[in-house]
């Protein structure tokens, strides 16, 4: 294999802050490393699949609570510790979540709020929450199946990221491949000093 | 919303999109060529989709036989 075409000098610039704007939003850390079209590609792919599956459940299929899963497994929302991973398009639940745990009223009208009642629930807090029950037990009705498919896509989306994460911290798995029929990306370049680690 | 008009499309057909997904995801995290990461996704593609067809095909198989 010739050595002095192979990819050895992707550029990763600061691979941690480009990990955390890759986990911020998808595809985010490689335009930040330059790596436009693999960034282009994760954010059609993986923000793509997360939006289809959002749209799916009608808004109400992406939502977290704060329940012991050893004490209270039926209402532990386990596709959210997928879906988490898309990044700030996913976070609001965490936000709505805390805001119900606390006793206050969630933001937005109940936006990615959990759709779970507490009898011990203040009046306003249980009116917003009504709305959110409501909303999420009609989508079955409306649209049958289609939910379920919305939770497999916004989860699967979220576990991609996690693929587009590491690729940004650590680079492609295959990185002394050669690349002489192809360029391999735009901004070849530039040299990260995490690249050679 | 587009919603009610994917309503009447059978549910197998969204599995092709997340497949598509998950193999350029997964073919652009192991190269950064790519040419490379477009064949390494068209041949997982492939894979997934076979296997997939392959185990509907003989579950549906061993359902009409009991």
């Amino acid at each position: 294999m010739d050595r002095s075409t192979t990819v050895t000098d992707t550029p990763l610039k600061n691979r941690s802050l480009a990990a955390l704007l890759a986990a911020t939003w998808p595809g985010l850390g490689h335009l930040y490393q330059g790596r436009y079209r693999k960034g282009l590609l994760y954010l059609i792919c993986i923000f793509g699949l997360y939006a289809v599956g959002f749209a799916l459940g009608d808004g109400a299929n992406v939502y977290w609570s704060w329940t012991n899963p050893l004490r209270d497994p039926e209402h532990f929302r386990l596709y959210y510790l997928g879906q988490f991973w898309v990044g700030l398009p996913a976070w609001p639940a965490v936000l709505q979540a805390t805001l119900v745990h606390f006793g206050h009223q969630p933001l937005f009208n109940g936006f990615m709020a959990a759709p779970l009642l507490d009898p011990s629930m203040d009046e306003n807090v249980r009116r917003v929450m009504e709305g959110v029950v409501r909303r999420a037990f009609s989508l079955h009705q409306k649209y049958g199946g289609l939910k379920e498919i919305g939770d497999i896509y916004t989860t699967i989306a979220g576990l991609l990221n996690v693929l587009a994460i590491y690729d940004a911290f650590e680079g492609p798995a295959h990185r002394d491949e050669t690349t002489a029929d192809e360029p391999d990306h735009e901004s070849s370049g530039t040299k990260a000093e995490g690249a050679t680690a | 919303m587009f919603v009610p008009i994917l309503g009447v499309i059978n549910a197998y057909w969204f599995a092709l999109p997340l497949i598509l997904a998950i193999s350029l995801v997964y073919a652009a995290s192991r190269h950064e060529a790519w040419g490379r990461i477009l064949r390494h996704a068209a041949r997982l593609f492939v894979m997934i989709t076979g296997v997939l067809a392959l185990a509907t095909a003989i579950l549906l198989l061993i359902n009409t036989q009991v």
